[in-house]
């Protein structure tokens, strides 16, 4: 079953466009929405919780139309933008006070249990917390009102690496369950080799793939070779880099040729997406070389 | 609705914003412009209500949690009119002292009588009527929305003062230390028009926040 289907996403702004965003993420699973800086990771995640209006599209969440059920719908998310900087001369007890009238589904031994196993004081002020810490008081308060689907933007950004698989590790234990589901946008493409089942990923306010993360990586090979390979390998190309061995490029499986001069290598998912994000400074370097 | 005035109210309204009703006590000062007692509120309350709320990223706060945008409008406009109608209740019970113990007249402004309290209704109306649909144009620009309702209160404020030094028929009606029918019907209908002003403000408010991209 899907959790969250996008549908044709449009939204434009005087200097960017979100371009037939579509996508679809089910239930149980974890998507990483990767994209460099820029590319739209936010305002799409904006688009689907409607602080941005979007110019077409469907957004259809739990089977519903955003649109048409948005108050039921929000009962049941979890939405994080960043971490907590909101309230920041406010304690955490003050904050959660307010936030439990929201939630007719508020489970407080959920929320007690959580501010313990994460050593949160309700006590302190939210200024007073780690970056680490405030992206668990979040959480915190998203599980304890048994929030189905969490939508996280860039919830690892500003952890140290530590702070960062604990959190990685916590995604994955929340979805074991089955019963929750999260998307979380990020630039650090390390943290979704970790944890996330499929990917999306946009670039220019469009979406150059979204599938299982297996099947994304299936899709691509990092090829090396001597210069003078590269020009026969002109279709299926992503773009290249020429160091003092050759070059190295990233080419779809598909259309690499057998050739016993070049080595074929996964890439990772970093590589993909640098690669991409090369794609339209490639022509220009195509032309020098 | 009620979970988001809770919020207002726990988190926005800085209690020191219920002390500024206390200025409303300054119509006791004999020969004075009553109108400025009132203003307090719109020179201190209202711009640092919005922007407190502005620094807390309360928009965003809110917007994460399962609420509708109208109602966003219509809490923050109910958390204004309660702050105002405190000042004015401050301010009632200051005319009262005045009616009955206090009773020499204000020789060259507007007495603190019904009328005057009907008039400052008129007056917050016109305030919340300017100050709100400027503000959710953008849902964070303050400063401008702030200073043009403010400059419009004051300036009803001035031309009733004026009105009533110079126009004797304005004098008339609304000043007096003896309440006058057309006192208590200026109060019914401040009232009234506060209403109608805040309906509309917050219609206004509601259509233009829907449209505003966070």
């Amino acid at each position: 079953m899907n959790i969250l289907e996008v549908e044709r996403l449009c939204k434009a702004y005087p200097a960017f466009r979100l371009k037939d965003v579509s996508f679809v993420l089910e239930h149980g699973y974890i998507m990483g929405f990767i994209g460099s800086n820029g590319a739209g990771k936010t305002t799409t995640l904006k688009t689907i919780m409607k602080m941005v209006n979007k110019d077409s599209g469907t957004v259809r969440v739990f089977g519903q139309d955003f649109d048409r059920s948005e108050l039921e719908i929000k009962q049941k998310i979890g939405f994080m933008m960043g971490e907590t900087d909101y309230f920041p001369k406010h304690r955490l007890g003050q904050i959660t006070d307010v936030v439990r009238c929201f939630y007719p589904a508020w489970d407080e031994a959920a929320y007690r249990a959580y501010l313990s196993r994460f050593h949160l004081d309700e006590a302190k002020r939210v200024d007073e917390l780690s970056s680490g810490m405030r992206v668990k008081y979040s959480l915190t308060l998203a599980l304890s009102h048994r929030a189905e689907l969490l939508i996280l933007d860039e919830p690892t950004s500003g952890l140290d690496p530590v702070a960062r698989d604990d959190l990685l590790e916590l995604f994955q234990e929340l979805i074991e369950d089955g019963d929750k589901s999260i998307l979380f946008s990020t630039h650090i493409t390390s943290d979704l080799e970790k944890c996330a089942d499929f990917i999306t990923y946009i670039k220019n306010g469009t979406i150059l793939e979204s599938c299982a993360e297996n099947e994304l990586i299936a899709k691509y090979r990092l090829v090396k070779g001597p210069r003078r390979q590269l020009d026969t390998l002109t279709a299926g190309m992503v773009s290249y880099r020429l160091n003092a061995f050759g070059f190295q490029a990233l080419m779809q499986t598909a259309a690499i040729p057998a050739n016993a001069e070049l080595m074929v290598e996964a890439p990772t998912l970093e590589d993909i997406m640098v690669y991409h994000e090369r794609k339209g400074e490639q022509t220009h370097e195509s032309a020098a070389v | 609705m009620k979970a988001l005035l809770y919020k207002e109210f726990k988190l926005v309204v800085n209690p020191l914003f219920y002390c500024v009703a206390l200025f409303s006590a300054l119509i006791l000062i004999p020969q004075w412009l009553y109108f400025i007692a009132l203003l307090y509120f719109c020179f201190m309350s209202a711009p640092n209500l919005f922007t407190l709320s502005k620094t807390y990223k309360e928009v965003y706060f809110t917007a994460t949690l399962p609420v509708l945008r109208r109602d966003v409008v219509k809490a923050r406009l109910v958390s204004l009119v309660v702050l105002e109608v405190l000042q004015i209740v401050v301010a009632a019970v200051c005319v009262v002292l005045k009616l009955t113990v206090m009773t020499t007249p204000n020789y060259i402004f507007l007495d603190g009588n019904l009328a005057f309290l009907g008039l400052s209704f008129v007056m917050f109306g016109l305030f919340n009527i300017v100050l709100l649909p400027m503000f959710y144009q953008t849902a964070y620009k303050i400063a401008m929305p702030a200073i043009l309702a403010t400059v419009v209160s004051v300036a009803f404020a001035a031309a009733v003062e004026l009105g009533v030094i110079y126009l004797p028929a304005v004098a008339d009606l609304f000043d007096g230390m003896h309440t006058t029918a057309a006192h208590v019907i200026t109060l019914a209908a401040g009232i009234a028009v506060f209403a109608g002003l805040n309906i509309a403000a917050y219609r206004v408010s509601a259509a233009r926040f829907e449209t505003v991209d966070l």
